[in-house]
Order: C-alpha cells, then sequence, then structure tokens
C-alpha cells in the first residue's frame, strides 16, 4: 500500500500549497489529469524527491519513506522523453538499472528477458538514438522490469507515440503492473488513456488532488 | 506558404550577408594593419645590424609551455566545474562570476598577487615560520608560468565547462538520479558527453592565450631560457626598430597558432540544447564529496588568495590621497566610457557574427567567418597598435581624436573572439529549437531577435557586456602608443605609477581595477537577465 | 533600449572630438618623452609650469611609455610630426637615434655642465644622469658584493631586466661588456644562476624586489635616495663596484621639423640651468648637471667612484649582438 497522507508543498516564491492526500494498493494504476501547471509533475517530483513536501507523510508499507534520498526511494521513473543515453546501446542502458557486474550471465540473462518481455527481443544491440519513440519508451520500460522498484512514475509516457502504439504500450504497462504487483502513477492529459489500462482517475484542481 | 518561406530565406540571408560584411572589414583591416606597417618599413633607417633572434628555440619552448598550460587549465577546470555542480553552498554564485571574470582580470596583477602568496617573503612563507618550517620554494621559472596560467585559464574554463553541466536536460539528470548512478558513471554518461563538444574550442582559446602571454611569461619565466615569440616581436620593435622583422615573425606566430587551433575550430560542434539551466542540484555523498569540497577548497584558495592580497592595497594609507587626484578620476572616467562604449559595440557585432555563423551552412564556412576573430587575437597587441598608429598618420588624422576610436575598436576586436563562443553556442540552441515556429511565424530578422533571443539571452549578454567592458578596462597595449596627458586610463596610470617607485599607488589602482571588473562581472549578468525577462 | 546607448555612445564621441580641436592660440612647445617624466609627480608639469611662467607659449608633453618608443613615435610620424624636442632619450641609443637624421643640431653652449666622462655631442644636450646599480636592503643583506665576479661568489639572489623591453636591463649588457670585454659570455652563463627572473621592465623587478623575491635588484644608484627623502626608509643601499658603474646620461634634442626651433632651444638652455635643474632630483631621481647643491638623501652615500660608458657609435653597432651572446648564455 503506498498512501500519500495530507501533503502539503508549495515553491519558494509561491503563495499557493499544492495539496494531496491519497493511497494505491498493489498491483493499482491511478491517472492524474489536469491543466499543465497544475501541479501534476510536482506529485511525481515529490514521492521520488527531487522535492521535499513542507507537511505530511508518504509511506510504502507502513515505511517512511520521506527520509530516503532520491537515488535510494523504491521508485522508477518514466519521462516522455530524455529517458535514455543516446550515445549508448540498449542493453548498457538497461544495465543502468542494475548494480554489481553488468557482464555478468545472471545480469546478462536478466536484460534479455527484460528485452522478450518488451517485446524488443533482437535490440540489445542497437544504438538507443536508432530507435523510434515508441521503441525508446519500450526500453525504459525494460529498465524499470529489472530494477524492479515498487512504486512505477510514468510522466506522459504517450505524449508523442501514435495511437497505435500508444495503445500497445498501454496494455503492456497494464500487464506488467498487474504482473509485478507495482504501484503506478501516470501523469497524462487524456482520459481514455487512463480507462484504457482500467486506472482510477485523480484530477488536479485548485491545487488540490481530487477524484 | 512560399512566400513565407522565401521571406525566412531573405531574413537568413540579411544576416549572413551582414555577417560576412563585418567578418570581411576586420580581415581587411587586420591586413591593411600590416600593409600600413610594412609601408614605413621601408623608409625607416634599420639600426645598424638586424640579427634575427634563434626563433625555433623561442617557438619551442612557447609550444611547450601553452599545450602544458592548456592541458592543466583544462583538468583544473573540469574539476572545478565539476565540483561546482555538484555542491550547494552560500555564496555559490559570487564565486562563480569571481571565476569568470578571471579571463580578463590584467595578467601583471595576478602574477603580483601570487608573489605575495606564494613568494619568499608570502603569505605562505610567513605562515610556517610560525611553526618554524623554512620555505624553500621559487615560483619563478617554467613552475610559475604555469601555476599563473593554470590559475587564470583554469578559471575561465570552469565557468564555461559549468554553463554546458548545468544546461543538461533536466529530466535526463533525475533518470540518472533515479538510477543511483554511482558519481563515476554519472560523470562519464552524462557530464563528459556534455562537455565533450565544448572542449576543442575552449582549449584552442586557452593554447592561444598561453601562447601570447608576456608579462607573465617573462616575470615568473626566471629568465630568458623560458619565453615565448611574442618577446622577440617586442624586441624586434622596441630594440631594433626593425618593423619588417616584427611582421614577419607576427605572421610566424599567426600561422604556427593557426594549424594548432584550426582543427579544433572547425570540428567544434557545441550542441548545446537551448533552456534555462536549471536549479535541481543533484549532491553525491561519500567519497566524492569529500574530494568536491577539497577540489572546491583548494581552488577557491589558490584563485582568492592572490586577489585577495591585492583587494587588500585598499586598505593602504595613501588611498584618499590618490583617490582625490584630479588626475585619477579623469582616468576613472576615460576608463568606464571606453569600457561601456566598447562593451556595447562588442556586443553589436558580436551578436551579428554569432547570427552568420548559425545562418551559414557547413563547418568550414562557419570556422571561416570566425576565423578573423582569432587572427585579431594571435597578432601581438604591440604591432596592431603600431598599425593602428601608423594607419592613423597615413590618413592624417590627429592622434588626440583617433586615440579613443582605436582604444574602443582594438579592444572589441579583442573581445569578440570571446564573445561569440558565449554568444554563438545559446542562440544556435535556441534557433534549432524554434527554428519551425519562427519559420512559420514569419518574423523578420530583428522582430526575431527582439522576441525570441533577446528574452532568452539576457544572462550571456550580460557576460559578453562585462567581459568586453573589463578588456577595454585593463587594456595597456594600445593606450602605451595613444596616451597622452589629457588622454589617460587608469592602467595606464598603473604602468605610469609603478614606473617611479609608486608601487602603492599602483597596488591601490591595480585593486580599483580588480574590484570594478569584480563587480561588473557580478552585477551585469543578473540585471540583463532580469531586465530581458522583464519584456519578454 | 539599444538606441539609447548609441546615442550616449555618439555622444562621449563627440565629446572626445571637440577635446581635440580647442583652439589654441600662444605657440605652442611639443616635447615628446616618457611617461613617468610627465607623470603628476615626475619633473614635466613642475618644469611646464615655470617655463611657461616667461616663455608666453605653452608646453604639451606627449608621453609614450618609455624613451625608445617617443623616439620610434617621432620615426613613424616622420616629416609631420608636432614633435619639437624629444627629451629623455639616453646614450645607449643617441648614435641609433642620431642616424635617423631627424635631428638637428642644438648649438648650445653646454661647457658649463657637469657629467661624469665629459660627455658631449653637437646633437644632444644632456639633462641629468645617473649609473645603473644593484640596490639591496642593508638589514637583510650584511656584505653586499663589490663586483661581478664578488657577486658570483656569495650565495646571492638578483633579479634583472630584459635587455630587450627595458633600458636597465640594456644598461647591464653594456655595463658588463665594458668591464669584462671578451669574457662577458662567460660572466652571464656565471650569473645565471643568481638570476631569480628577468623581467620585462623595470617597475615589475623593483616590486618583485620589494615585496622580498630577491637579495638585489638591478636599478639606479639613486633609488636609494627615493626611500630616504620621500618614505624616510634608510634600510635601502647601492652595492659599490669596485670596477665602476654604467652611467646612463639622459639627453634631450632638437627635431629637424619643428617650426619652433628657436622656443625649442630656449627650452633646452633653461633646462639646464639651475632653476631648472634644482627639479630634476627629487622628480625623476637622477643627478643634475648643473652645479647645485644635493638633497640630503642623495650625499648619504656616495657617487660610484669610476663611470663606465662606451662608445655610443659602437654600442650602436653591437648592441643587438651583445644581447643576443648575453640571451645564449641563458640556453
Amino acid at each position: 500500500m503506498l498512501e500519500v497522507k495530507d501533503i502539503y508543498f508549495h515553491y519558494e516564491k509561491q503563495k499557493q500549497d499544492y495539496r494531496y492526500d491519497f493511497s494505491l494498493g498493489k498491483g493499482e494504476i491511478i491517472a492524474i489529469s489536469g491543466v499543465s501547471g497544475a501541479g501534476k509533475s510536482t506529485l511525481l517530483d515529490l514521492i521520488a524527491g527531487f522535492l521535499m513536501p513542507n507537511k505530511g507523510e508518504i509511506n510504502l508499507n507502513d515505511q517512511d519513506i520521506l527520509s530516503l534520498p532520491p537515488e535510494k526511494r523504491p521508485v522508477s521513473i518514466l519521462f516522455q522523453n530524455d529517458n535514455l543515453f543516446e550515445h549508448l546501446s540498449v542493453n548498457k542502458n538497461i544495465a543502468l538499472g542494475v548494480l554489481g557486474n553488468e557482464n555478468s550471465n545472471e545480469n546478462q540473462a536478466a536484460i534479455s528477458n527484460a528485452l522478450k518481455d518488451v517485446g524488443l527481443e533482437n535490440f540489445g544491440n542497437q544504438l538507443a538514438s536508432k530507435l523510434s519513440g515508441g521503441q525508446k519508451q519500450r526500453v525504459a520500460l525494460a529498465r524499470t522490469l529489472l530494477r524492479n522498484r515498487p512504486i512505477l512514475l510514468l510522466d506522459e509516457p504517450f505524449t508523442g507515440l501514435d495511437e497505435k502504439t500508444a495503445k500497445d504500450m498501454q496494455a503492456l504497462l497494464k500487464k506488467l503492473v498487474k504482473q509485478h504487483k507495482w504501484h503506478a502513477i501516470i501523469v497524462t492529459h487524456n482520459k481514455y488513456d487512463a480507462n484504457a489500462m482500467g486506472a482510477k482517475n485523480y484530477v488536479m484542481k485548485n491545487a488540490i488532488l481530487q477524484s | 506558404m512560399l512566400l513565407n518561406n522565401k521571406r525566412k530565406i531573405l531574413a537568413n540571408s540579411n544576416r549572413k550577408a551582414l555577417g560576412i560584411i563585418i567578418a570581411l572589414s576586420i580581415g581587411a583591416l587586420i591586413i591593411a594593419l600590416f600593409l600600413a606597417i610594412l609601408n614605413v618599413a621601408n623608409i625607416i633607417p634599420l639600426s645598424a645590424k638586424s640579427t634575427s633572434p634563434d626563433i625555433i628555440h623561442l617557438v619551442r619552448m612557447s609550444t611547450i609551455q601553452a599545450l602544458l598550460s592548456t592541458g592543466l587549465s583544462l583538468m583544473v577546470g573540469i574539476m572545478l566545474a565539476w565540483a561546482l555542480n555538484r555542491l550547494e553552498f552560500f555564496g555559490r554564485k559570487i564565486i562563480i562570476a569571481l571565476f569568470a571574470s578571471a579571463i580578463v582580470t590584467p595578467g601583471i596583477v595576478i602574477a603580483l598577487g601570487l608573489i605575495d602568496v606564494w613568494g619568499r617573503e608570502g603569505i605562505i612563507s610567513d605562515f610556517l615560520q610560525i611553526f618554524g618550517i623554512g620555505w624553500d620554494f621559487s615560483i619563478f621559472g617554467l613552475f610559475g608560468i604555469l601555476f599563473a596560467h593554470t590559475i587564470l585559464n583554469g578559471a575561465f574554463a570552469a565557468t564555461i565547462l559549468l554553463a554546458r553541466l548545468e544546461a543538461i536536460e533536466l529530466q535526463k539528470l533525475k533518470i540518472a538520479q533515479s538510477l543511483a548512478l554511482p558519481p563515476l558513471k554519472r560523470f562519464l554518461l552524462l557530464d563528459l558527453p556534455t562537455i565533450k563538444n565544448t572542449i576543442p574550442a575552449l582549449g584552442a582559446i586557452i593554447f592561444l592565450l598561453a601562447f601570447t602571454s608576456f608579462p607573465i611569461v617573462l616575470m615568473l619565466g626566471g629568465g630568458p631560457s623560458n619565453q615565448t615569440l611574442e618577446v622577440a616581436i617586442y624586441s624586434a620593435v622596441r630594440l631594433s626598430f626593425d618593423l619588417k622583422l616584427a611582421v614577419q615573425l607576427s605572421l610566424v606566430q599567426l600561422v604556427l597558432c593557426l594549424l594548432i587551433i584550426m582543427p579544433a575550430i572547425i570540428f567544434n560542434q557545441d550542441n548545446i540544447r537551448a533552456g534555462i539551466s536549471s536549479n535541481h542540484r543533484w549532491q553525491e555523498n561519500g567519497f566524492s564529496k569529500f574530494m568536491q569540497i577539497t577540489i572546491l577548497i583548494v581552488g577557491i584558495f589558490a584563485f582568492m588568495l592572490p586577489i585577495i592580497s591585492i583587494l587588500l592595497n585598499l586598505f593602504s594609507m595613501e588611498f584618499f590621497a590618490l583617490v582625490l587626484r584630479p588626475s585619477f578620476w579623469r582616468a576613472t572616467i576615460t576608463s568606464l566610457t571606453l569600457g561601456a562604449s566598447s562593451a556595447v559595440l562588442t556586443l553589436f557585432i558580436a551578436i551579428i557574427i554569432s547570427q552568420a555563423k548559425i545562418a551559414l551552412h557547413g563547418k568550414i564556412s562557419k570556422a571561416l567567418i570566425a576565423l578573423p576573430l582569432y587572427v585579431y587575437l594571435i597578432i601581438p597587441a604591440l604591432v596592431l597598435s603600431l598599425g593602428f598608429y601608423i594607419l592613423a598618420r597615413q590618413l592624417q588624422i590627429s592622434n588626440s581624436i583617433i586615440a579613443p576610436f582605436v582604444l574602443i575598436l582594438g579592444n572589441t576586436l579583442l573581445a569578440l573572439p570571446f564573445a561569440v563562443a558565449i554568444l554563438a553556442p545559446s542562440l544556435e540552441a535556441i534557433n534549432k529549437r524554434y527554428n519551425k515556429l519562427l519559420g512559420s511565424l514569419n518574423l523578420s530578422s530583428l522582430s526575431r531577435w527582439r522576441f525570441v533571443e533577446w528574452p532568452l539571452l539576457g544572462r550571456e549578454i550580460g557576460i559578453v557586456l562585462a567581459l568586453a567592458f573589463s578588456f577595454s578596462l585593463g587594456d595597456l597595449g594600445i593606450i602605451s602608443l595613444f596616451g597622452t596627458n589629457e588622454f589617460t586610463t587608469l592602467p595606464w596610470a598603473m604602468f605610469q605609477a609603478s614606473g617611479a617607485y609608486r608601487n602603492n599607488d599602483a597596488g591601490i589602482i591595480g585593486a580599483i581595477l580588480l574590484l570594478i571588473i569584480f563587480t561588473v562581472f557580478l552585477v551585469l549578468p543578473v540585471i540583463f537577465r532580469k531586465f530581458s525577462n522583464v519584456r519578454s | 533600449m539599444f538606441s539609447k546607448y548609441f546615442l550616449s555612445l555618439i555622444f562621449t564621441l563627440l565629446f572626445f572630438v571637440s577635446f581635440g580641436a580647442l583652439a589654441q592660440e600662444k605657440p605652442v612647445l611639443n616635447i615628446y618623452t616618457y611617461d613617468s617624466f610627465a607623470a603628476d609627480w615626475g619633473p614635466g608639469p613642475k618644469l611646464k609650469e615655470k617655463f611657461e611662467q616667461n616663455c608666453n607659449c605653452t608646453i604639451n608633453l606627449i608621453a609614450a611609455s618609455n624613451s625608445i618608443s617617443s623616439l620610434r613615435k617621432i620615426q613613424l610620424e616622420g616629416e609631420q610630426t608636432k614633435a619639437d624636442i624629444l627629451l629623455g632619450i639616453d646614450t645607449s641609443i643617441a648614435a641609433q637615434a642620431l642616424e635617423t637624421g631627424l635631428f638637428i643640431k642644438h648649438e648650445i653652449d653646454v661647457s658649463d655642465i657637469n657629467i661624469p666622462n665629459a660627455w658631449s655631442s653637437d646633437y644632444f644636450v644632456p639633462f641629468d644622469y645617473g649609473y645603473f646599480a644593484f640596490v639591496y636592503n642593508k638589514e637583510k643583506l650584511k656584505n653586499p658584493p663589490t663586483s661581478f665576479a664578488d657577486l658570483i661568489k656569495q650565495d646571492i639572489k638578483i633579479i634583472v631586466q630584459d635587455p630587450r623591453s627595458s633600458t636597465p636591463g640594456l644598461g647591464l649588457v653594456l655595463w658588463i661588456k665594458s668591464i669584462y670585454k671578451e669574457q662577458a659570455k662567460n660572466i652571464w652563463s656565471e650569473l645565471k644562476p643568481k638570476i631569480v627572473t628577468m623581467t620585462k621592465g623595470w617597475s615589475e623587478s623593483y616590486n618583485l624586489f620589494l615585496k622580498g623575491e630577491a637579495d638585489m635588484v638591478l636599478s639606479y644608484t639613486t633609488s636609494p635616495a627615493y626611500h630616504k627623502i620621500v618614505e624616510n626608509d634608510n634600510r635601502f643601499e647601492f652595492a659599490q663596484f669596485e670596477k665602476g658603474h654604467y652611467l646612463q646620461i639622459e639627453v634631450g634634442a632638437i627635431v629637424k621639423s619643428s617650426k619652433n626651433q628657436a622656443l625649442a632651444k630656449q627650452f633646452l638652455v633653461w633646462l639646464i640651468s639651475e632653476e631648472a635643474q634644482e627639479i630634476i632630483p627629487t622628480t625623476n631621481w637622477m643627478y643634475p648637471v648643473a652645479n647645485i647643491e644635493l638633497p640630503k638623501g642623495f650625499m648619504e652615500q656616495a657617487k660610484p667612484k669610476k663611470a663606465l660608458l662606451i662608445d655610443e657609435v659602437i654600442v650602436f653597432e653591437n648592441s643587438e649582438a651583445w644581447v643576443l651572446e648575453m640571451l645564449d648564455a641563458f640556453k
């Protein structure tokens, strides 16, 4: 259970408080919509640790995560773009998700398994810059598979993808979240995206997260 | 649509044409200066027997020294930029502004500050004496030259590289942080690809500065075994008045430097992204944080101690006596006016050249338009000002009328390569990002500047202005031929004072110069960023 | 906003232009000289003030960074030069200046003036002189050397100037040459380890010396007098070399193309008079050529016993070769 309890946050030089209060269980997805600047991405930054709330708690299975630095939080993130290092191969990009010897047989196997799961079996040695937008997103997803962190944050992951690719991606996401029992939060403009994944809908309005 | 395209092409070609005309004019001016010198070289009787200096020896020494200086400066610059990018602390902005000003602080002033710190009776020696430790270290020799060059150019490199690091895409930074990349991997994957493209051009500029360095090399060099070609050129003008030899040696210097830096200029592809640098700071812990703090403390001490020791001159007893002298105010006002004028002119030309550079296609043509700027930087100031002097005579223009113009123009040309290096990449990034949008909006070149480029470039404009202002403020090359009693500048007053036992006065003026330079570097970028954003 | 900047730029420039165009009625005597001569505290302004009281003329001092540069300016300007007088070059480049043919005989009676070695010239009027010497701090250096050989033997660090960019630097080359002739190169080789550094100009050297970077600095016999008189500081002396000190004589000359030759001559005559010479010691820190009483600070240490001077024509012909010889010793 991921609980975001009564979080208050305001940017320096801004008076307005952003407020968030919700929870979600394992294998659940919530989708957050709202106009730009409403504070959708701010929530992701708070959970990922790039911002610290002024007030409130964030717990995962009753354990506080606010005290952890971003790199230690049980979180994977996916953005609209810039998820990959374009000058590295697909394999190398995914290997960044594991610690230790990336060339060990065990890790090699894990990487190719993850690639298989996202449907990119033979792409391991390609340069990331050679991939299409949808393929890039799937490689990034493969990396989160390898890391297998309980919380998955997605910031407009379908924007810029064509309709078919976006649909495939949504189905894939839905399957993986269920399978790995992740807590997934998706920021999106598009309500249809949310429905397609069977997500609970939230909206940011007047700086408050509402269902 | 067709019309739109046509207009856009027109706007682009306007920019191109203007830039090319200015670049050609600068090239023509340099040629005219050389020709003017050669012209009189024929009618002036040579001194008895002109003996040519050992050029090969000088070139060898210059090259070794310049290569070492460049390597060390880049290393120090990368380390400092790395530390500054990771750490957040009080006064960070001030430290960055101080480092940025290093490139224009008069070398001789820094060299004297270094002596105050590292010398036989310097601060460190005094400090060690308290513990009864002898100080048997000599700052003179190749080591001293490298030390001074590394401090000045390393700080400069650090500011340029830091700007690149701060422009790394925010999302990429967040992904990497969330992946918990270890420090070394972070540097190799995020930082290195970002600064890799900046290093050739930066290295080229540092190489030029080190190769043509003169007062620092003579002062700290420890004797004629460590010297540059620049000394031989100086000697040809001063001692034997062999102007032909001076021109020849200048051309040797020109060809050599171009051979070394041309590849760097041509293959320089600075593809940074547009955008305001992020405030997101990802700090590291443990050993790497310890290293960053150590590097920064050492860097700040090495750079700041000499400067503080110079600034202490402001508390000298003679301060008020000096400041009350009318000649001091005359020099100050002249210096400030010249500095402001050449700052504006530099900005104006730098924008045009940068825009033209972006509008041009192909590496070679992009490099060619920047070429005259580098050429001007390579030729010794003494030769250039001599050329100006002779040219003014030939055009029958009185010295007192032309002097301020020459000073403004000369120092503008000196500041231009740096100004373009600062402005062009950011301008290019903006153009890349908004190219289609700008094209579809059918904006004229001017409104494109007014509504898009100017609001986004506030900080860079501030830096360019500060840089050009300071270059002109510190000029000792051109003023030495054009100065008169009515027309004096602060550095000239400093030079006069130190030439007449008045080291205190010279020290105070040096401190005032530094203070003005720092203030300008601290204030202008901030003001212009605010100012330009207000209008957007 | 740019238009505002450009307007102010234009106004600035107009301001300078109008400066140059100020109308002048009285005859103007243009004197080309070096910077510290023309500086506020130098002899220039005081000489100008006194001379202008009686001449119904205006003196215009035009300073270059050193005396050689002022000669170069006149050479570059050739026939069109505004210069009436060149003031401050020394004997080491006098022959070079003569060679240019830009100066005329002064026809001034200089029999009364008092300079070592009875130096005289039809073209150049000597107006002050000094000797090159090594200056030291007597609290730190107890046994100053008495010759170059002595200096080489002792554990002493010195700072000198580059002869290619500095007058005293060239002076040292001539000084060593005048004593050691063919042996000069050996002396330089042996001096090499003693030399901390060789700066571009005198001022950097002297600054480094005052900061304590060396035991002695190449300067003038009159340097200690400055510290005594202006700063009340008695720590500095110059090392008396038994074989003598090289002489520097500063001279003035009338420019051939001058339209005010009579006035120029009048100035030079006055310059060697007692009234003008009184100004020289404590402003230019050189010895006067008239028989006037020297200030106390000058008297406390004896002048060098022997003055060395190489004939200027020989200097003219050989100085560059001698400089190269010295540079060779440093390779």
